[in-house]
């Protein structure tokens, strides 16, 4: 089944929805859910036009497709477990929050907070993500846990934070603090970074690009060769600063201090 | 008339020594003061009534015709902001939340733009402090980090720090060792003992630098970091490591550079990590009078410091979403009301220009550059100066802000009283 | 005038000796009074349990350091958020909620009295605004003396009729209802990070010790004639081995009051550990009950703790230190200028932890092996040992053998070797659990005067009603009927008006605020005392006419006046 909603325009386009009801499984009961544009409680068809092609009998089976302006769309596919979201431009933040499973595909852009606290699952991003991509909450101690996020252009500053557990491809450039207070998991920069990993207690990063103002505190270790790259890379321990035991490796052309 | 130990409202420091003299209706002198003091209370001009912008200019209308037209600009709005609330008193800012729920609205205060990133930072690694009487009656080591307290504070340094009489302190200033980091040289530097110039946005890497010479790590450490040579790195950790107590006061020169709320979750795992040498605090230098105050009243209310957002009903939290500057930059919201603060000019130019575009309103006393985006003023009294009421200084000590003259003008708490009023139909918060 | 006659209600009121009659309460106006006029509302209480309000006479809920631990906390303030719903505020937060969320889901408990645990003279004006904005329960506030340096000096002099005038003005200036000490002494040692390790042990500079300064308070105490006792939070919290600093402590606890008893020890679980190391900590429930069985004039309570994830927050500043170097988690730390100390960190007690398992183990032994119900009462030091809507659990526990043998099957497997909870058959019956909830609270804390834990003519009308027929129920088998049932009231009424029905809050709070003023002569007021002032003036960072609370911020204050024996 093919759920297709088309974004209407609005009076007042600037302003937040929040749309935690759009995920594949509330839509074998139908389409009548709720959104909320600023404070007010809207229906679904109220923001946007509803096509549905075909049934399905299990939410594995369910594809949603979001067309038109979805920039100032946030919270869609969180709690998501099954099925799949196809986002045909841009998404507005904390898209995939505490995903579980499923796929959710960006063609465009994706704004803050990408897979915030995700635990399973795949988002693949084929634009731009922004800040605090795949990362956690304030104050809570794990970001996310576990899946798979993927972003073909650039990511925004504090990219996997609390990082625990998961992986994380970023194929463009990282902001500043990617990686920072890591704990697990995996993260793969194939572009430039600033600062990564500061404070990282475990978990592993690589990094294939520039890295600009690699932290004091950052112990070398040795070199290790990346055979499917044949790349050489430096591999540091850190950050001591704390009691870190994590792994970064830092192609070893490309250093700037 | 002379009225003895005024509480000073303009600064987190909020002293409460001052000698005011009023010859019954004007402040006529101002003793024990600093001059940011003194003119808190002596420069205080006000417009006489409440003003609304019409195509010919402004025009002056009634209180009740400002108070209905506002409740009816914040009635119908989808995404209204309330921002300011840090140089009143506690009751005010009480209001202003329960507006904020009664209406789905988005409620901030002023930290959203000086120490927002240190409660972000709290947030994720706690807060070892303590009330500055701690740091007058013991410490013998101080550290000023990114900030001018000669200029800002101007009597953090005589009256709570470096130059205070401590118990344990006899003689203040030679038993004392002042460390000031900064980028450049200021008053404060030229007071130090020791004084640590760093690279533009170089903080965060010095802090981790200290953490790791602190955990017996010097030899990962390269000769210079930021700017600043190993070897002083390594006498500022023994500095420490040997003081008896020692404070860190840190400003907008960490929370505002590159890194943010991480440079200040640095410094406070340095603290952390002091710690467990000797004892060791650090503290913010909060910038407007009751800024800690509306932090305050905002947790117990809602349970979050600043930046909250009720368009749901429930209160939700996330800086760098529900923050005001944030908010406006993205131009979401569609009305404003701004109390006891002044966004129009603290605030980046993009985020303060949409408050132009929508309906404004400001209550505040004194004509300020949000006047000039806004579509209503409603002037009223100075919490401290003719309006009473509780006010929390930097360390968390609430104290009672005086009303030492009467001018006449209503109370914002009253003001925002009738606003409620209006919304609800009820009988108030 | 209003009036509310309660109807077929299955009264069980220890103070007045009521063990389960089925009677009729009538209310005017707030009090219990003898009838009512036909014309007054009616709850039929249909025969379920009625009791007195609930009281906790151990809870943190207002102040500066539970405040911190709410700014500290948003991941918290994720769970339990409620909308603005009728009379009701919005909530947030679990284990440090708001404040109307503290008050709510109290009152839904069937509580109207709290006495919070902790509270700095000099940030007392920041409780009392938090009293005000925690409208359905009276508050009463312990005031910290642990490292008061006037008090110290006047220990050291064996002064304590000094002690106690700087108690006195201290109480009257900080709007306070009761001498609290959090392990005396070692909050100053604290300054300098350190911390004490006996009672016997020299505050750094001050030449006292916790035990000079614990029996100076008890006297001057008594001299001031104060309601409560002192509310002794003992020295080594948490530390094992630490009983028999717990037991010497009691030794020095004189019988000095027959109406009540003359110290009060609080979250006693935490103080109750055999062992010298985390690896052989062990349960000496058994001899902590031992002594207190022994000695009337000392009232405890439990500092049950629960598996869950909650907030620590204490005044035990070196304690909170340690925790920290435990966990790795958040650390606050908040010292207060010659008064005392305070830290606050985030812990999970879990059932994988041997410690944690030992630790809930002692909490339920000493309330199965405290022979009077009356002298161990209960709570968690909300939230540390775990938030307060846990108590209906911890009643289901205590008064169901099957219960605990239950969850003990779940426990880590060295609980079983180093406490004796396995072993104790006593399960407690509905009256002992009035007097553990609400009427011992009543007589520890010295307000069954003011009316409050009894439903005696002339009492204040706080009144739960509980969705439980005793006669219908058998807590043994059926404990799953009891938590549920403590858990949300029918009714809980306040001061005669109905103000939580089935968990749902139904009008705005006017709570009262009880303090004490105890009046000392003339020639030994601090206020006088010129020594005090020049010190006051020097060493503080707020001058002393800004020191004293302001009336205004107790809109329902109730002053209890006492004549001390000076």
């Amino acid at each position: 089944m093919r759920v297709i909603l088309e974004s209407k325009v609005r009076k007042k386009p600037s302003l937040p929805i929040e749309a935690e009801a759009i995920i594949p499984r509330n839509f074998l009961k139908g389409t009548d859910l709720v959104v909320f544009e600023g404070n007010k409680e809207r229906t679904l068809s109220e923001l946007f036009w509803i096509f549905v092609e075909g049934t399905a009998v299990s939410p594995e089976n369910i594809e949603v497709v979001l067309k038109g302006d979805t920039s100032r769309i946030k919270r869609v596919g969180e709690y998501m477990d099954t099925g799949t979201i196809l986002i045909e431009g841009d998404i507005g933040m904390h898209c995939g929050n505490f995903m579980s499973g499923g796929t959710i595909e960006i063609r465009g852009s994706a704004d803050a907070w990408l897979g915030r606290e995700m635990r399973g699952g795949t988002i693949v991003c084929r634009g731009n993500a922004g800040h605090y991509c795949a990362t956690g909450y304030r104050g809570e101690k794990k970001g996310m846990q576990g899946g798979t996020v993927e972003v073909f252009g650039n990511a925004g500053d504090f990219c996997a934070e609390y990082l625990a557990g998961g992986t994380v491809h970023i194929h463009g450039h990282t902001g500043d603090f990617p990686g920072v207070e890591m704990r697990g998991g995996e993260l793969l920069i194939e572009g430039d970074a600033t600062r990564p990993c500061g404070n990282m207690k475990n978990g592993s990063c690589v990094i294939l690009g520039t890295v600009h103002d690699l932290l004091p505190t950052f112990e070398k270790s040795g070199t290790h060769l990346l055979p499917e790259r044949n790349l050489e890379m430096d591999v540091y321990t850190g950050d001591v600063a704390n009691r870190g035991k994590g792994t970064m490796m830092v192609a070893s052309r490309a250093l700037r201090r | 008339m002379i009225e003895q130990d005024v509480v000073c409202p303009f600064c987190g420091c909020l002293c409460d020594d001052l000698e005011i003299e009023t010859d019954g209706a004007r402040i006529v002198r101002v003793k024990n003061g600093c001059s940011l003091a003194e003119a808190t209370f002596m420069n205080d001009t006000r417009l006489p009534a409440p003003i609304r912008r019409t195509e010919a200019g402004w025009e002056e209308i009634s209180y009740d015709e400002a108070i209905s037209e506002t409740a009816e600009i914040l009635r119908e709005a989808d995404r209204p902001l309330l921002y300011g609330w840090s140089s009143t008193h506690g009751e005010t800012q009480s209001i202003g939340v329960h507006i904020a729920e009664l209406i789905g609205a988005v409620i901030d205060n002023t930290s959203t733009v000086c120490h927002g990133p240190s409660i972000l930072a709290i947030q994720e690694v706690g807060h070892p402090g303590c009330t500055l009487g701690q740091v007058k009656n013991r410490a013998d080591v101080i550290i000023y980090w990114g900030c001018n307290p000669v200029e800002a504070h101007p009597r953090h340094m005589s009256r709570y720090t470096t130059f205070a009489t401590g118990f344990f302190v006899p003689e203040a200033q030679r038993e004392r060792t002042v460390i000031v980091v900064d980028t450049r040289r200021t008053d404060t530097t030229n007071i130090a003992d020791e004084f640590v110039q760093i690279e533009h946005g170089g903080d965060y890497a010095v802090l981790s630098a200290l953490r790791a010479i602190v955990r017996g790590k010097a030899h990962v450490i390269p000769a210079s970091v930021a700017g600043v040579a190993k070897e002083q790195l390594v006498r500022i950790a023994e500095i420490c490591k040997n003081a008896k107590f020692g404070a860190i006061f840190f400003g907008l020169g960490l929370t505002m550079s590159r890194g943010k709320y991480k440079n200040v979750r640095n410094a406070i795992e340095l603290t952390d990590e002091l710690s467990r040498h000797t004892k060791f605090v650090i503290s913010p230098l909060r910038g407007h009078g009751n800024v800690y105050g509306s932090n305050e009243v905002f947790t117990w209310m809602t349970g979050y410091p600043f930046a909250v957002d009720f368009a749901r009903g429930i209160a939700f939290y996330n800086p760098g979403e529900t923050t005001a500057v944030d908010i406006l930059r993205r131009g979401e919201c569609d009305a404003a009301l701004i109390v006891a603060s002044d966004p129009g000019a603290n605030f980046p130019r993009a985020a303060a220009a949409h408050l132009a575009k929508i309906p404004t309103v400001v209550i505040d006393p004194h004509v300020n550059a949000t006047t000039a985006l806004s579509r209503i003023h409603i002037p009223c009294t100075a919490a401290g100066i003719d309006a009473a009421g509780t006010a929390y200084r930097m360390d968390g000590i609430p104290i009672r802000l005086k009303k030492v003259i009467d001018r006449g003008y209503p109370d914002d708490a009253e003001i925002l009283r009738k606003i409620y009023d209006r919304l609800d139909g009820g009988m108030g918060p | 005038m209003t009036e509310l006659w309660v109807k077929n209600a299955c009264v069980i009121d220890p103070i007045r000796g009521i063990n389960g009659e089925i009677m009729d309460i009538a209310i005017r106006d707030g009090r219990i009074v003898e009838s009512v006029s036909d014309r007054a509302d009616v709850i039929d209480a249909h025969r379920c349990l009625t009791l007195p309000g609930g009281i906790d006479s151990h809870t943190h809920v207002s102040g500066t350091k539970v405040n911190f631990g709410r700014y500290m906390s948003p991941e918290d303030m994720r769970a339990g958020r409620t909308k603005r719903r009728g009379k009701m505020h919005v909530t947030s937060g679990y284990y440090v909620p708001t404040t109307f969320g503290n008050s709510y889901r109290y009152s839904a408990m069937g509580y109207t009295t709290l006495l919070e645990g902790a509270m700095a003279p000099l940030e007392a004006r920041h409780t009392h605004e938090e009293f005000t904005a925690t409208p359905h329960q009276d508050m009463l506030a312990n005031t910290l003396f642990d490292g008061n340096w006037a008090v110290m000096d006047a220990v050291r002099e064996h002064d304590v009729r000094k002690a106690a005038a700087v108690v006195a003005w201290t109480l009257n200036a900080a709007r306070g209802y009761a001498i609290k000490l959090t392990n005396p002494g070692g909050t100053e040692a604290w300054g300098w990070g350190d911390d004490l390790t006996s009672i016997h042990e020299q505050v750094p500079h001050f030449a006292v010790t916790p035990a000079e300064i614990i029996t100076t308070l008890i006297q001057a105490n008594e001299l001031l004639r104060l309601p409560h006792s002192v509310h002794l939070h003992c020295n080594n919290l948490g530390k094992p081995g630490n009983y028999q600093t717990t037991l010497d402590t009691f030794e020095l606890v004189p019988d000095l009051n027959p109406a009540r008893q003359s110290l009060y020890a609080t979250h006693v679980q935490f103080h109750a550990y055999g062992g010298g190391t985390w690896r052989n900590i062990c349960s000496k429930a058994e001899e902590i009950t031992r002594s207190i069985n022994s000695k009337p004039q000392i009232v405890m309570d439990m500092g049950q703790i629960m598996f869950c994830r909650t907030m620590t927050m204490t005044a035990d500043g070196p304690m909170e230190f340690n925790l920290h170097c435990l966990h790795h988690n958040k650390w606050s730390n908040h010292d207060v200028e010659l008064e005392t100390g305070s830290g606050i960190i985030p812990v999970t007690y879990s059932k994988k932890s041997a410690v944690n398992c030992i630790m809930w183990a002692i909490g339920l032994e000493l309330a199965l092996l405290t022979k009077s119900p009356w002298q161990c009462l209960l709570e968690t030091d909300n939230p540390n040992g775990a938030p307060f809507v846990k108590y209906p659990e911890i009643i289901g526990l205590l008064m169901s053998k099957r219960y605990r043998d239950e969850e003990c099957a779940t426990l880590h497997a060295e609980t079983e070797k180093r406490t004796s909870l396995w072993a104790l058959e006593r399960e407690l019956d509905w009256h002992e659990i009035a007097v553990m909830t609400r009427a011992g609270q009543a007589k520890a804390l010295g307000i069954a005067s003011q009316g409050k834990g009894h439903l005696g003519i002339g009492a204040e009308a706080d009144i739960a009603i509980y969705p439980i027929r005793t006669d219908m129920v058998d807590p043994a088998r059926e404990y799953r009927k009891v938590v549920e049932g403590f858990q949300k009231t029918r009714y809980t009424i306040k001061r005669g008006r109905v103000v939580s029905r089935d968990g749902e809050i139904i009008v705005d709070g006017a709570n009262a605020t009880f303090w004490v003023n105890a009046k000392v002569p003339e020639d030994i007021r601090m206020e006088n005392d010129k020594e005090f002032i020049r010190r006051f003036e020097q060493f503080y960072t707020v001058r002393m006419s800004n020191y004293p609370v302001q009336d205004l911020y107790l809109p329902r204050g109730r002053c209890i006046e006492t004549e001390a024996m000076l």
